[in-house]
């Protein structure tokens, strides 16, 4: 564990502006080796402007909370938390949750991998605060459990829509209260042929 | 001391748009808040899944008029960014244009509604008279005062003509003499500076606690701006000072704008001096491989981030994206912390709040 | 510009504000009505009210959101009974781009009467005036009996992105101005005798994305941006015309000409033989082409 500790000092000298990138690298790619097991990889890629994205997937779902540590020990901040179904979700039995970090101008995408049914995932709350409304979102969009969540009430969905309205991937106008859009021209189609 | 709950909604608070907190008093000050969105839910995460590229890139700029043109442009470089396209040079210019006359028109319409919120009308309509000045621009270049309609997958589809370019840069002088009266205004003058300096502080340590970005967070000392620290566009060719304040009160934050305000004229000014001649396009009509991507940007109120996922199909398999506003909402309960009711919409509105972001 | 009220009121009249979850684009430009010289409401003899039983005129925005339902109607069963609604914006008429998604319940004249639209994405300030000077007068006209003069608006030249003008002369029935266009603007119609295109402009958010990618300019955005109108004719509101099928030369089946434009698009000087591919089918185009000796 002490060597984890080492790293971070190592990397808030070199951080991604400063130069070392493959010292940036290293350091990032040791503290998670460190947290979330040996198997843990991250694929860098660097864009014409110099700036890194990393996207790691994680060995399992139990090393979220200490992969999540790990990346707040190296001062990262979580950016965002994008929930998903991937293509081909329901033949795999499969969903994913990205974590998007950001270190000091690089990307580090921490991405887990879930069941399809009965998903659950812990709060990550206690190590980001800003997790919270992230959480909150992605319970209410998706049939994902957050376990641990301290607030968990809906957020931005009404209370009379149907819980979890990106599980779905029939087509919207199917279970919206009507199809607009197809009432509307009806009507402007219509309106037409009265005119003389 | 008697503790009770009040809630305040956009009437109260002088919003444009529908919001509503739940605050706790304890006697006339501020103890806690709930905030309480999703007025301005249109689901458009949901609708960007059911619609193609093209016809994302004109429901993204209606997420919001005040950012309008940040999310489009955000959103064709994560597209770029998976279909492996380089803009041409001179459309990476056009973007950082269209995005920095956004962010003046921004920033002054968010220190504008603060005048008005204080009682400084006269204030106000000076401020909103300036921002005419943009607003004009706009609508000559682009053909409308809030939506531009600049950006296509792999470019633009606005160019400056050698008028267009010269006309833009008077305006541009015709901003500088304002935006430094401004500046001196916000910063001096003692009727702003009894309502907004030391009130609604929000500490460095919460500023990073509660990871807040943009205007509000470098209005707390902190030095970070996507355009430097993940330099896109034009930007690693442009130079400018990120401009930093260490108050973390109200007077900080809008000195920050103000001072942004500034540098854009001087970052468009930069563009027109170097805008290299060629192409506005990469390919009209791209494919769009399978992958994911990320794009980030710093749009007037901070740090933006989409996240792209395709699967070689003509619509994304996941859009998501983060706002800036999205965790000034939480900070606003140190902000307010102990502050009198009458001071409530001034805070509220000097975090620059964007509802129809953040609801999406 | 500066719109003359023809009498001035002593007792100005209010205008209310709702918003239903815009994207504030209409807001913000209605703030400017308030706050900016030149367009302030003022100069039609009006002024804004924050008390909705004050609202002589009432102005909505946004596609009206599942969340907001609640509010917008408590708020609108306080305003007086003879007050004017003005739907601001294309989104409360038909959703503008946020139309079929599941936390809009709009449109708005689903839960209330509406009485004069102004279109636009958002609209110019010169036509929110325009559209505010529709419900005064309309406003007097129900007051005082005869009918609403829809009166003219000086014009000015600057280049503001207004309503689509279609010409089906060049159009060639791509359909690529359907494909892209985010509000579901454009409707393609297979008739007896062509190909029929219906723009709607209350549903249109005039984006000109269309016309950008339109290969022959049949789409094109003009400048004219005064689109107010009586809600009653909101269906009306369309650009229209038919491309007329044409027998192929090469086997009588109906089929839709390439235009001019496109082959001169497509090469530089066509030759009589490109010209003749313009009026053939494809099954007759690609038997020409194999059929065509080598020189
Ligand atoms: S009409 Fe356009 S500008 Fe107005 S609220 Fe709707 S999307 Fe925004
Ligand atoms: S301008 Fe064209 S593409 Fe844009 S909304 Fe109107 S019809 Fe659709």
């Amino acid at each position: 564990m002490s060597d984890c500790i080492n790293l971070t000092s190592e990397i808030r000298e070199r951080g991604p502006g400063g130069g070392g990138r493959d010292g940036f690298e290293a350091c990032v790619a040791a503290a998670l080796v460190c947290a979330a097991g040996e198997e843990t990889e991250v694929l860098w890629c660097q864009d014409r402007k110099g700036v890194l994205t990393g996207w790691c997937r994680l060995p399992s779902g139990g090393s979220l909370l200490p992969a999540a540590r790990a990346v707040a020990e190296l001062d990262g901040r979580l950016a965002m938390v994008t929930a998903y179904l991937p293509e081909r979700a329901r033949e795999k039995g499969e969903r994913e949750i990205a974590y998007h970090f950001d270190l000091d101008g690089a990307t580090l995408t921490l991405t887990v991998i879930l069941p399809l049914q009965w998903a659950r995932v812990p709060s990550l709350t206690a190590i980001f605060r800003n997790c919270d409304w992230q959480e909150r979102e992605l319970m209410e969009l998706y049939d994902v459990q957050v376990v641990g969540h301290p607030d968990p009430r809906r957020l931005f969905l009404d209370h009379s829509l149907p819980h979890a309205p990106f599980e779905r991937l029939v087509p919207y106008s199917t279970f919206t209260n009507a199809a607009t859009g197809k009432v509307l021209w009806d009507k402007v189609l219509a309106g037409e042929r009265e005119e003389p | 001391m008697s503790t009770k709950l009040i809630e305040l909604g956009p009437h109260q608070l002088a919003l444009e748009e529908p919001m509503y907190f739940r605050v706790k008093l304890e006697g006339d000050r501020v103890a806690d808040l709930d905030v309480l969105p999703g007025q301005v839910h249109r689901g458009m995460e949901h609708l960007v899944m059911r619609r193609n590229f093209y016809q994302n890139i004109t429901l993204l700029e209606r997420l919001c008029s005040l950012c309008s043109n940040s999310h489009p442009s955000t959103f064709c470089a994560a597209v770029e960014e998976v279909a492996g396209i380089t803009i041409p040079e001179r459309a990476e210019y056009l973007r950082a244009v269209a995005d920095e006359i956004k962010r003046i028109a921004s920033h002054l319409f968010c220190c504008a509604v603060q005048a008005n919120v204080i009682g400084e009308t006269a204030l106000f309509r000076r401020v909103m008279e300036v921002r005419e000045i943009m607003q004009r621009a706009k609508e000559a270049i682009y053909g409308n005062r809030m939506d531009l309609a600049a950006n296509v997958i792999g470019g633009v589809r606005y160019d400056l003509s050698v008028e267009g370019a010269a006309y833009l840069a008077r305006q541009m002088e015709a901003m500088k003499q304002p935006l430094d009266e401004l500046y001196l205004q916000y910063s001096n003058n003692p009727a702003l500076l009894v309502r907004m300096a030391g009130v609604g502080v929000l500490p460095r340590a919460a500023a990073r606690e509660y990871a807040v970005v943009g205007p509000v967070a470098r209005g707390c000392g902190i030095d970070y701006d996507v355009r430097k620290k993940s330099p896109y566009g034009a930007y690693d060719r442009l130079e400018f000072e990120v401009a930093v304040q260490e108050g973390g009160d109200v007077r900080a934050r809008n000195l920050v704008r103000l001072a942004e305000a500034r540098q854009s004229v001087s970052l468009i000014e930069q563009c027109l001096a170097q805008l290299p001649a060629g192409p506005l396009c990469a390919d009209t009509l791209p494919e769009i491989p399978a992958g994911e991507a990320i794009a980030k940007s710093e749009a007037p109120r901070g740090e933006l981030m989409y996240y792209l996922r395709t699967d070689g199909s003509d619509m994304p398999v996941r859009l998501k994206w983060r706002v800036p506003s999205y965790m000034n909402w939480d900070a606003l309960k140190v902000m307010l912390k102990g502050e009198p009711v009458a001071n409530i919409p001034l805070i509220v509105n000097s975090i620059d709040p964007c509802i129809a972001c953040t609801d999406r | 510009m500066h719109i003359q009220a023809e009498e001035n009121a002593i007792v100005p009249v209010r205008l209310f504000r709702i918003n239903t979850g815009s994207c504030n684009g209409c807001d913000v430009e209605l703030a400017v009505t308030s706050a900016v010289t030149e367009f302030d409401v003022e100069q039609l003899g009006c002024r804004y009210t924050e008390a909705a039983r004050e609202a002589d005129i009432l102005l909505i925005t946004g596609p009206l959101t599942v969340r907001a339902r609640e509010e917008v109607l408590r708020l609108y069963a306080e305003t007086p009974q003879d007050k004017v609604t003005v739907a601001v914006g294309v989104c409360p008429v038909s959703g503008g781009v946020f139309r079929d998604s599941y936390a809009v319940d709009g449109p708005l004249e689903r839960h209330l009467p509406v009485d004069v639209n102004i279109p636009g994405c958002p609209p110019r300030p010169q036509a929110l005036l325009a559209g505010i000077a529709e419900a005064l007068e309309l406003r007097r006209a129900r007051r005082e009996g005869g009918a609403p003069v829809r009166r003219a608006l000086p014009v000015d030249n600057f280049p503001a992105r207004g309503r689509l003008s279609y010409d089906a002369g060049s159009c060639v029935d791509c359909r690529i101005c359907r494909h892209v266009c985010a509000a579901g603007a454009i409707r393609f119609e297979e008739g007896e005798t062509g190909v029929s295109l219906t723009l709607w402009h209350n549903s249109c958010v005039f984006c000109g994305l269309c016309s950008h990618y339109c290969p022959t300019g049949a789409l094109s955005v003009t400048g004219d941006w005064r689109l107010d109108h009586p809600a009653a004719d909101a269906f009306r509101q369309v650009e229209r015309g038919e491309v007329p099928y044409a027998p192929c030369v090469g086997c009588g089946e109906p089929i839709i000409p390439a235009a001019p434009q496109l082959l001169h698009a497509a090469f530089r000087r066509p030759n009589p033989d490109i010209e003749r591919l313009k009026s053939l089918c494809p099954a007759c185009r690609q038997q020409m082409s194999i059929g065509v000796p080598r020189r």
